[in-house]
């Protein structure tokens, strides 16, 4: 059974459809690459998915229940995160303190266990400084830890909003442009990451728009063009499509 | 700063300890015959410092409320109202005009902290959901129709004149004025540092840790699964229940309420102390009310060696008021105290 599910998703914006009728599904352990020219309705897809936009008509299914409209944060806590296309990091929070903050289940969260400082709060703690420590290590940034992330680079950010992403173990990973403004050998890293984290389990969907990273990265490749599917195949197939071809040519 | 260097917290355990002290000492100045005799001279003294931690009660929530999760509370005099009518109202024997229940006023003091509470809890109900300027202009007017309402029904909340009558437990309990006036500004101040400890400890856990990232990026901490909306009513009602605290214990202080007492003053004072000490820092804001209300009470003393008049004189505090609030924002946005990086401010 498939783990993400988009049926029939439709979105307009004043008169503007950003997503026409689109129906796609992602299969657990998949990694799959969404590509298609600005303005396709890529990040619209994924904000209808995640619960940032309400969509107009359609049904999103998670891991087989219904989460069509349900807000952002129901959805992160049922597994799935996603990440910005332009990042949002937390400006006025250091590096580490955006990583920690993603913890789950943290009883500190709550205020009661907050003003008693309980021994759940403080011992779920360490373990969150540790397993913070070790993606802060793991994405290049401990030199960077306590800095405020407002004083991070383009690349610096990306990095950041992944390591924070996976502070929460999710079973689905919504990745939006997570190489855009990224230095190649940089981009070759987290593609690196990508692959990784895929063949551990976890289930990735990687939006992009340059063909290059994407085809060597997934498994698959979705194509969108103007909020409609355009086409849904193998990488191989879907470069050798000529409506691609001319969907990127000429569009 | 992150949470785990914060989490020894020497500070928040210092208040606490302060905290307790003061209040035996109260107790000691209250309860047994032990008296003291205040020179007459420092009597203006103590009253402001009573007043100052009662409106030290109100920055700290407000502090909460703005510091550390971003909500503006251009109202927050009116849960300091809800709390001084309601014990009012409830505890107030045969007052001169409106309600006066009698009832006891440990009772009528917890009664003021859940109406603030409640009244904080349907504000943020009508407009934390939405965009950050409606709680602005929500609470603004809330403060506006409560002012009118307590000038107005003279039946119910006494008018103009308000409510007397309010029973004064300390000086109950007191030996004479000047041991009332030392025993009520140690409990007071007892209490503020009880507050202290109890917000330091709130915003140095996760818990913190999410109201900042609620004040950063709403939508970011969604993302990661934390309910922004649960956060910011969380926040918002502490900060009006600490008001109605504040409002409480003002009231069986000082034995009387009027619509006087609850004047959109009170809301630039704590929102002037706050920005001034700089928004984020318990210790910061409390800091800066003590500096904008000992200016306050230096311009009483020169009021009688200027040869101004009155109404002349307070237009000259004003405008003071003004240029140091102007020079805060150009030279130091963050507050003298506050963090510049973690306000997200230039300086
Ligand atoms: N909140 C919004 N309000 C109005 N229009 C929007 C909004 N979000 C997206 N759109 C429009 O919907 C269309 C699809 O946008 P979307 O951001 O999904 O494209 P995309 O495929 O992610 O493009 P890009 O490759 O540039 O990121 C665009 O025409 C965009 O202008
Ligand atoms: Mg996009």
């Amino acid at each position: 059974m498939s783990l993400l599910a988009v049926e029939d998703l439709t979105k307009e914006f004043g008169g503007l459809r950003a997503l026409d009728g689109l129906s796609v599904s992602v299969d657990r352990g998949d990694l799959v690459g969404v590509m298609g020219p600005n303005g396709a309705g890529k990040t619209t897809l994924f904000n209808c998915v995640s619960g940032i936009v309400r969509p107009d008509g359609g049904a999103v299914t998670f891991d087989g229940t219904d989460v069509t409209g349900n807000s952002p944060e129901a959805l992160a806590r049922a597994g799935m995160i996603r990440t910005f296309q332009l990042t949002r990091e937390l400006r006025t929070m250091t590096v580490r303190d955006n990583v920690r903050l993603a913890a789950t289940d943290q009883p500190g969260e709550r205020t009661l266990p907050a003003l008693l400082r309980t021994d759940a709060m403080e011992s779920r703690e360490r373990e969150v400084d540790e397993r913070a420590d070790e993606l802060i290590e793991a994405f290049e940034l401990a030199h960077l830890a306590d800095e405020y992330s407002a004083n991070l680079s383009g690349g610096q950010r990306k990095l950041l909003e992944l390591a924070r992403a996976l502070m929460l173990d999710p079973e689905l990973l919504l990745l939006d442009e997570p190489f855009a403004g990224v230095n190649p050998t940089l981009t070759r890293d987290i593609a690196d990451r990508i692959r990784e984290l895929n063949s551990e389990g976890m289930t990735v969907v990687v939006i992009e728009h340059e063909l290059e990273t994407l085809t060597d990265l997934v498994d698959r490749l979705v194509v969108l063009q103007q909020g409609q599917l355009l086409v849904d195949g193998s990488p191989e197939t879907v470069l050798d499509d000529e409506r691609v071809v001319e969907a990127y040519l000429g569009g | 700063m992150s949470v785990v260097d914060r989490l020894p917290g020497g500070e928040g355990e210092r208040a606490a300890l302060i905290g307790g002290a003061c209040v035996l000492m109260a107790a000691l100045f209250a309860l047994t015959p032990l008296v003291v005799a205040l020179p007459s001279a420092l009597y203006v003294f103590f009253e402001v410092a009573i007043l100052y931690a009662v409106y030290g009660l109100l920055v700290l929530g407000l502090n909460l409320q703005y510091g550390h999760t971003g909500l503006i509370n251009f109202g927050h005099v009116v849960f300091f109202a809800a709390g001084g009518y309601t014990v009012a109202m409830l505890s107030a024997q045969n007052p001169f005009a409106g309600i006066g229940l009698g009832y006891p006023w440990v009772a009528a003091l917890v009664a003021g902290v859940l109406v603030a509470a409640l009244l904080g809890a349907l504000v943020g109900a009508t407009s934390l959901r939405l965009r950050d300027d409606f709680l602005a202009i929500a609470t603004l007017a809330t403060a506006e129709i409560f002012h009118t309402l307590f000038v107005n029904f003279r039946g119910i909340f006494g008018g103009n004149v308000g409510l007397s009558g309010i029973p004064q437990p300390i000086a109950a309990l007191a030996t004479d004025g000047d041991t009332t006036l030392l025993a009520t500004l140690l409990f007071f101040g007892g209490c503020v540092a009880f507050t202290f400890a109890a917000v330091r400890r709130l915003t140095d856990a996760p818990y913190g840790r999410v109201l900042r990232a609620v004040r950063a990026d709403e939508l970011v901490a969604r993302s990661l699964g934390k309910s922004a909306f649960s956060y910011k009513m969380q926040a918002f009602v502490y900060g009006a229940a600490l008001a109605g605290l504040g409002g409480g214990l003002f009231a069986l202080y000082s034995g009387a309420v009027a619509p006087g007492f609850f004047t959109l003053q009170v809301t630039v004072t704590v929102w002037i102390g706050m920005l001034l000490g700089g928004a984020g820092s318990h210790r910061g804001v409390l800091a800066g009310l003590a500096i904008i209300m000992g200016l306050r009470l230096l311009s009483r003393f020169a009021l009688d060696v200027t040869p101004v008049s009155a109404s002349a004189f307070a237009s000259i505090r004003l405008i003071v008021i003004g240029m140091i609030l102007v020079a805060i924002v150009r030279y130091r946005p963050a507050g003298i105290w506050g963090n510049a990086e973690e306000l997200g401010v230039d300086s």
